[in-house]
This record gives structure tokens, sequence and C-alpha cells, in this order.
């Protein structure tokens, strides 16, 4: 029975550390691609125009702001508050870069994804949309595991609510 | 007695039980109470930072709404005369004549002019070369707002109607706008015109209804369509872009900073 819960335990502990990197890494992730993009608006406005899908009034809107929702997505994450929730926003964002992206080849467009600045039109060779989306979903395993599983070390909501996560 | 006393302990010992409920009661709504604070606050942080970003990148996006475009004057006396949406620039006499195919929001173009507009500069003023510029409009959806390539290469039609092409094509590729930021206006296209003497109202009338815009369209899908002005565009690909520039109906590399005195000396 001691073995038991001391085997918990550590199965807890070691959940809570994985949980911990992942948070951090897809904090980091937000961190870099927001401030990318944040710094080169206008390199942003031609990566979202290159997607074809908004019309022009609607793609400024979203170019700047999307930069913004990145950084306070992944300053949330870095410090850990309202873990569960941002996780889920993570989740909706991702999953728009991932359907973005399928469009843009499913239609034949030859575009680089901007995901990590840069973007717009490519030669028709230079395309990597399946790389490109293999990312994105790795990055959503990072923010489901924190969706389903948001109790982490070092964090914010640990302190607010001690069950942890939203 | 003894009853009243017993009875009165008891009821002190109700109260002090009703009086640690709401405490407990209170501390367990804490905790559901949390998550939902934590939500909210949440969602205004991103909030916040989405609204302040947009209002940000638009106030940067639109510094240059009250700027004047830079002036460069030319002493260069040589004709130019617009034909259709192209502007032929230097003497009849000259032995060489390239066609120069840009647009003013190019990036590439803006070099190209910085490299070697003085060098043109100088043989369209002693009289050994000739320039045919096409002012396309690849470009016309990557301004925010779109529309700055047609826009300028309208303007630039105009002000060759009112002779001062060279001056206003130099000034436009001089302050270039970026692409994705916001383009030159028709009212700073037009203050630019004022600038360089163009006093004539059809000049501004012009800017405004886009006189040329059409023929510009035209001239562009006529140059795409082209197989001689095909270039290289990577992976084996060939493709209209600009700038292209061609003699004798064949796009010359230059790439090799000599390719002007080059064509000259043949």
């Amino acid at each position: 029975m001691c073995a038991g819960s001391l085997a918990t335990v550590t199965k807890g502990t070691a959940l809570d550390l994985v949980g911990t990197l992942f948070r951090l890494g897809l904090a980091g992730v937000w961190l870099v691609s927001g401030w990318v993009k944040a710094s080169d608006p206008n390199q942003t406005y031609i990566a979202v125009h290159a997607y074809d899908v908004l019309p022009s009034g609607v793609v400024s809107v979203v170019a700047g702001a999307m930069p913004f929702l990145e950084l306070a997505l992944g300053v949330l994450l870095l410090v850990g508050l309202g873990t569960r929730i941002t996780a889920a926003l993570s989740c909706l964002v991702l999953l728009a870069f991932v359907a973005a992206v399928a469009q843009s080849w499913a239609r034949g467009l030859s575009i680089d994804c901007g995901c990590f600045g840069g973007g717009g039109q490519v030669a028709k060779g230079d395309t990597r949309y399946p790389q490109e989306i293999a990312r994105d979903i790795g990055f959503l395993v990072l923010a489901v595991w924190l969706l389903v599983r948001p109790r982490t070390r070092l964090a914010v909501d640990a302190v607010v609510g001690r069950r942890g996560g939203v | 007695m003894g009853g009243a006393e017993r009875s009165a302990r008891k009821r002190r010992q109700n109260q002090a039980v009703t009086r640690t409920a709401p405490v407990a009661a209170a501390r367990k709504a804490g905790s559901n109470r949390n998550p939902v604070i934590v939500g909210v606050l949440v969602v205004v942080i991103i909030a916040a930072a989405v609204i302040a970003g947009v209002i940000y990148s638009n106030s940067k996006k639109n510094s240059t709404e009250s700027a004047a475009i830079a002036v460069q004057q030319v002493s260069l006396s040589v004709p130019a005369t617009r034909d259709g949406a192209v502007v032929t620039v230097g003497k009849d006499t000259a032995k060489a004549t390239i066609d120069v195919y840009e647009d003013f929001l190019c990036p590439i173009c803006g070099e190209f002019e910085k490299t070697y507009g003085p060098q043109i500069e100088q043989h369209l003023a002693d009289g050994t070369l000739r320039v045919r510029y096409h002012m396309v409009n690849l470009l016309n959806d990557r301004s925010d707002p779109a529309g700055y390539s047609t826009d300028s290469a309208n303007a630039a039609l105009l002000a060759a109607d009112a002779g001062k092409f060279y001056q206003f094509h130099k000034s436009l590729f001089a302050d270039q706008p970026e692409e994705g930021a916001r383009g030159w206006s028709k009212d700073q296209l037009t203050a630019l015109g004022n600038s360089l003497g163009i006093t004539t109202p059809a000049f501004a009338a012009g800017i405004q209804s886009g006189t040329y815009n059409q023929q510009i369209t035209d001239a562009y899908n006529q140059a795409r369509s082209n197989p001689s002005l095909q270039v290289d565009i990577g992976n084996g690909q060939t493709g209209f872009g600009t700038p292209t520039i061609a003699a004798n109906n064949k796009t010359i590399d230059t790439s090799a900073p000599t390719w002007l005195t080059t064509l000259l000396a043949n």
C-alpha cells in the first residue's frame, strides 16, 4: 500500500514535470512567433494576404491582431495563469493555422506559411505544406496535453487555485 | 436554573456553529469562484493585448499619413512622351532603346533605380540612351490598403502629360513605401505633382478618377503574357516579374554591373 501511493505520487510528479515542460515550450513557441510577427507588421500583412482567404480590409486587422494574440498566449503560458483556458485558445488558433495552410495546399497556392516570420508567395517547388502542418500538429499536442491536464509546476495557477488551472 | 444554564450553553454552541459555517461556505465558494475569476482575467488580458496591438499596428502603418513625398528635382532636358501606358524618355537619335518594366511598390525596382538610375540619367542626358518606361500594377494588392501600384502608375502617366514624368518617377522610387505598408495616398501623389510644379486641374482630377487605370492593367496583362519578357523565377520556371529590362525584344540580365555599358558599346 505504501509502495502503491508512493508510485502514484511519483507518477503525478512526473506528469507535472512533463506538463511544465510542455507549458514552457508552447509559451516559447508563441513568444517567438508573436515577436517576429510584431516586429515586422508589413511582412505579416503580406503573409496573411497570401493565404487569399480574407478581404483586404480584414487582412489588415487580422495581421495587426495576430502577433499580439500570440504574445498574450505566450506570456500567460509562461507565468502559468489560466493554463487550461489558454491551452484551449491555443488549440483553436493552431487549428485555424492548420486549416489556413491546408486550404492553400488544396487550392494549389504556392506560399510560405509565415509561421515564424517571412511568408508570402514562393516559387512553385518551394512550398513546405506537409512540414508546416506537421509542426503545427506537434504544437497542438502540447496544447491538448495542457487542456486535458493543466496542472504544472512553477505556475501562478498553483497559487491562485490549489487545484491548478482553470 | 441548571436546565436554563444548559440550554444557554447549547444556544451558544449553536451560535458558534452557525458563526463558523458562513466562513466555511465562503471558503468553499471561493475555491469555485477562483477559476471563474482567472478565466475572466485571461480573456481580459488577451482582449487588451489584441486591441492594443491593433491600435499600435494601425498607428504605425498610418504614420506616413501626414508626411509629404520627398521631391527629387532633375536637370534633365530630354523629351518625355506618353503613348498609352508607356512613357518614352530620351532623344529620338539615341542609338539604344531599353524597355523598363517597373512597379512603384516593388522593392527590387527601388534597388534597381538606386543602383542604375544615375547611370541611366547620365546616358539619357548625353543622348545615347532612350528608355521606354512601362509602369505596371503587378503588386496592386500588396499595399495596405490595396491599390498603390495602380494609383502611382496612373499619377506618373498624368505627370508625363504635364511634362514632369522623370522627376515624378524618381521621387516615388527615392521615397518608396514598403510592400505590406500603407502606400502614398492619391492626395499625397497630387501634392508631389504640385511640388514639382504641376498646376493643371486635369492632373489632380485624373489622380482621383484613375484616368489611365484600365490602360495600365491592360498593358500589364499584355506584358505578363509576352513570351519574350519571361524570365527565370527559380526552380526551372519562368514568369514575368519586375523589374524587367529588355532591349530588342530580349530581356537583359542586370545582375552584371556593366550591362548598360555593354549594351551601349554594341
